[in-house]
């Protein structure tokens, strides 16, 4: 595998002029502005080997366009190496943007009155590409989106999910090596999202494209990205596998047992807490009681607090169980208590 | 260099195409637009014609002559609004984040940014400026011409539409610090298009030499328009110095495509 | 209630403030303007030093007011209803307990304040440095300068509203704008002062509405109109406005139907 992506120690500062309040502060300002340095990015290192699929997670504002426009080469770094498919972006970057494509889900890079075929038609001189090539890729891209229903309606009177496909289209006509993607599933609808996704994958095994997905939406990454990169306040919190975040950092998994009908007098007898929430005595440390809804009862256990076999035998042996079955975590529930918690500060994952 | 150059010039034009065909699609809207735009640039130059109602002349210009001049200049504008909208349009662009779009292609921002908003709908000012040039020409029945002052005139024209098209560049390249400003522009486009469609002679002499040495709007219409009418040129100018009219356009425009450049530095920096 | 438009006009004149180097350049813009038109009059009236009553000083005048009173009776740009329309926000707007036009015009009025403080007052006063202009009032033009222009300001706004309400029929609405806008700039005066104008063409403009906008303000200002020519022509506007008011009001109820029947 050889690497794409590969970015040392990234910095990006903003200066942001401060305004005074009032009329006379304002014409203060515009003489003597008072400025601040906001860092938007803070040593952020990153390596994306070629043909992986990554998602790039963080709350507003926490650096991830910064990150990408410093990677695509739209914007300078203040700080810190970039090399994208062996170029220097922000000095290469039209030769870069041959090899990238770039699709951002709120902005569309269609002509809003013409049918989607001509915006397609009019990218092959945005891009220059060789005729031949253009109508190859357009080939196989009308097959792969299913463009061939709509192809021909302008682009203002196709729906969100139509565009979005129009604009995956228009973003790989040119054949890029590494696709990044913005939001591509926003305000689309569930079949829109599942047939984006699809489609992502299989460009991904086909192609082996490597793609770089910000997204809000934990199923786009559940589904499409091994790997995640969680970002905030511009710096790298977590940097792995999808499925180790859960081991790590998983939190409480959920045990949820069905009770045998005639547990339901003992359970009603249980003593309850001040919030109105019945107790279970003796509960092994680490274990809570989440929820009691008839004969269904939830227990929420941290990792480390037992394995999960030995609390069903220890529920077990005090309740005629019927059925038990496992939750696992919410990865988005993770990934919000990560960053709220600032959990993996200084504690740097390793790349797959 | 003319490689790109042409594949430049190619790209424009498929930019253009497909936005002629968008337009021409709503045919009917098209011609009312085109009507009205020329009605509005009509009444402009009604307004100018009524002075010369109680007033004979304009130090002694007379009705015909400053007409020509007004006629040159809308000509000029005019075509620079056709070919370069896009540019005066700027600050949507930036306002809306689409500028990122621009800098994600590998052909040139310039031309790009140039060719995103064409429309038909300013030839209505075209027009007006070949009926203003028609009607000067009836009130000048005695005017000779040559060869030469054909070439100059027309020559003239060009250049006056590189040079307003600089200066919207320039206005545009404000936008990269801030979007606030950009009516100051107007100051520059409408603004000296408006005043130079009267005698350069009018002005101040701070306002002669700014635009005719810094930004040298004069050169599109009043020192061509001199060399026609044969009339003589201010601070001693020799009536010649109308053939330099394409060479003073090149030269501001060089100047105002250095500052893009910079600025286009200054938005990769900032990234607003 | 009162309460209410007044603060939807505070608020208005609050957000204009916020754009202070928009002001400022816009500020510059109205400055040249007036200056290139100052030296095109100072030019014309060296063949000539009087015309229907006004010398060189009085036309600068004219000019100068005309330019300080612009953003205040006929902005450019003013599309705000227009966008609502555009984006159906304005079907909000339209549910709303307030009276719809109410609630614009005070919005309009917080703006034409601010722009009559912040954009027209340092013009007059550039022209007054420039060209010691002077201000020509006598006590009585003071106190027909207190009514009129906000009476102009009023017709004003009653226009915006109207050439902005068509984009409820209309698609591409921008080409009424700025043909609306180029009619009223041209028929109040701003394009070429209207006393300048040959007699018919004067006669047919003094009936029309757009006199009142900014024509019969500044001959106010200047002392030029008084006495029962003044309060005719006065009476003649007040009339329009009434018209002018009634259409709108009506064009609301139509566009009330038109979104209801289209189902909101």
């Amino acid at each position: 595998m050889t690497v794409i992506i590969d970015a040392q120690a990234l910095q990006k500062n903003f200066r942001v002029a401060k305004r005074r309040p009032g009329i006379f502060g304002g014409l203060r300002s515009i003489v003597d502005p008072e400025v601040r340095i906001v860092s938007a990015v803070q040593d952020l290192s990153l390596q994306v080997q070629r043909g992986e699929m990554v998602g790039l997670v963080g709350p507003n504002g926490a650096g991830k366009s910064t990150t990408i426009k410093m990677l695509t080469g739209i914007l300078t770094p203040s700080g810190g190496e970039i090399r994208v498919a062996g170029l220097t972006p922000i000095h290469q970057r039209r030769e870069l943007s041959k090899r990238i494509g770039v699709v951002f889900g709120q902005r569309t890079q269609l002509w809003w009155d013409l049918p989607l075929l001509d915006s397609l038609q009019l990218l092959r001189h945005l891009y220059r590409v060789p005729e031949a090539r253009h109508r190859e890729n357009l080939k196989q891209l009308r097959v792969m989106l299913d463009l061939d229903e709509f192809i021909d309606t302008p682009v203002r009177q196709l729906s969100l999910g139509q565009r979005m496909r129009g604009d995956l289209a228009a973003a790989l006509l040119h054949e890029p090596e590494l696709l990044y993607l913005d939001e591509p599933t926003i305000g689309l609808d569930v079949v829109a999202k599942a047939r984006i996704r699809e489609f992502l994958l299989a460009l991904n095994t086909q192609r082996s494209t490597t793609v770089l997905i910000t997204t809000h939406d934990m199923d786009d990454i559940e589904t499409l990205c091994p790997r995640i990169l969680i970002i905030d306040h511009g710096r790298k919190l977590y940097d792995g596998a999808v499925k180790d975040i859960r081991t790590r950092f998983g939190g409480e998994r959920t045990l949820i047992a069905v009770l045998d009908g005639s547990e339901l007098a003992r359970l009603a007898m249980l003593p309850s807490a001040e919030d109105g929430l019945a107790t279970l005595p003796d509960l092994p440390a680490g274990v809570r009681l989440l929820k009691l809804d008839g004969p269904q009862i939830e227990l929420g256990f941290g990792r480390e607090a037992l394995p999960a076999h030995e609390l069903v035998a220890w529920l077990g042996a005090r309740y005629t169980l019927r059925d038990v079955t496992f939750r696992e975590p919410d990865i988005e529930d993770i990934i919000r208590r990560i960053y709220e918690k600032d959990l993996l500060l200084g504690d740097i994952g390793m790349p797959v | 260099m003319w490689r790109n150059l042409w594949e430049d010039l190619q790209l424009y034009q498929h930019l253009l195409v497909i936005q002629i065909k968008a337009q021409l699609q709503y045919k009917a809207n098209l011609s009312l637009d085109i009507i009205s735009y020329l009605g509005i640039t009509g009444l402009e130059f009604v307004a100018l014609l009524l002075y010369f109602v109680p007033f004979r002349t304009l130090l002694g210009w007379h009705v015909g002559e400053v007409a020509m001049l007004a006629a040159v200049m809308s000509l000029s504008f005019g075509l620079s609004e056709l070919i370069g909208a896009g540019i005066d349009n700027f600050s949507v662009l930036i306002n809306r984040g689409e500028f990122d779009r621009v800098l994600l292609r590998p052909v040139s921002a310039f031309v790009q940014v140039i060719g995103n908003d064409f429309r038909l709908r300013r030839l209505g000012r075209i027009t007006q400026g070949m009926l203003a040039f028609a009607l000067a020409l009836h009130f000048l029945p005695a005017l000779h011409w040559t060869f030469f002052k054909l070439l100059v005139l027309g020559i003239g024209i060009i250049s006056g539409t590189i040079i307003f098209l600089s200066i919207v560049l320039l206005g545009a390249t404000l936008c990269f610090w801030t979007v606030e400003t950009t009516e100051i522009t107007n100051i520059l486009t409408y603004g000296s298009r408006e005043m130079l469609s009267y005698p350069l002679t009018i002005y101040h002499q701070v306002l002669q030499r700014f635009f005719l040495f810094i930004v040298p709007v004069a050169f599109a219409s009043y020192v061509p328009v001199c060399y026609v009418l044969e009339r003589p040129l201010p601070f001693g100018l020799p009536a010649e110095l109308a053939l330099a009219s394409p060479i003073v356009a090149l030269l501001f425009a060089l100047v105002s495509g250095w500052i893009w450049t910079f600025g286009v530095r200054h938005y990769q920096s900032t990234g607003s | 209630m009162l309460r209410f438009y007044f603060e939807v006009a505070g608020t208005a004149f609050r957000r204009q403030i916020v754009y202070r180097w928009a002001n400022l350049a816009g500020l510059c813009t109205n400055i040249f303007f007036a200056l290139i038109v100052s030296y095109i009059i100072i030019a014309l009236y060296a063949v000539r030093p009087v015309v229907a009553g006004y010398d060189v000083h009085d036309t600068l005048r004219y000019t100068w007011m005309m330019q300080a009173i612009l953003m205040v009776v006929l902005p450019f740009g003013f599309t705000d209803l227009m966008q609502t329309i555009r984006t159906g926000d304005v079907v909000t707007d339209l549910s709303k307990p307030c009276d719809f036009y109410l609630y614009w015009f005070s919005r309009e009025m917080g703006k034409n304040v601010y722009y009559a403080i912040f954009r027209g007052l340092p013009t007059y006063l550039a022209g007054m440095v420039i060209f010691k202009l002077g201000v020509p009032l006598t006590w009585q033009s003071w106190l027909a300068f207190g009514l009129i222009p906000p009476f102009g300001a009023t017709l004003g706004i009653a226009y915006r509203f109207l050439y902005n309400i068509v984009a409820f029929w209309i698609i591409e609405a921008r080409a009424v704008v700025s043909f609306a806008l180029t009619i009223a700039q041209f028929l109040t005066g701003s394009f070429i002062p209207l006393p300048l104008l040959p007699g018919w063409l004067q006669t047919i403009v003094n009936w029309l509405p757009f006199r009142g906008f900014m024509d019969l303000p500044v001959q106010v200002f200047l002392g030029k109109i008084s006495g029962s020519l003044l309060w005719g022509a006065f009476g003649l506007q007040v009339g329009w406005l009434i018209i002018l008011t009634c259409l709108v009001l009506w064009l609301v109820q139509v566009a009330r139907q038109h979104v209801v029947v289209q189902g909101g």
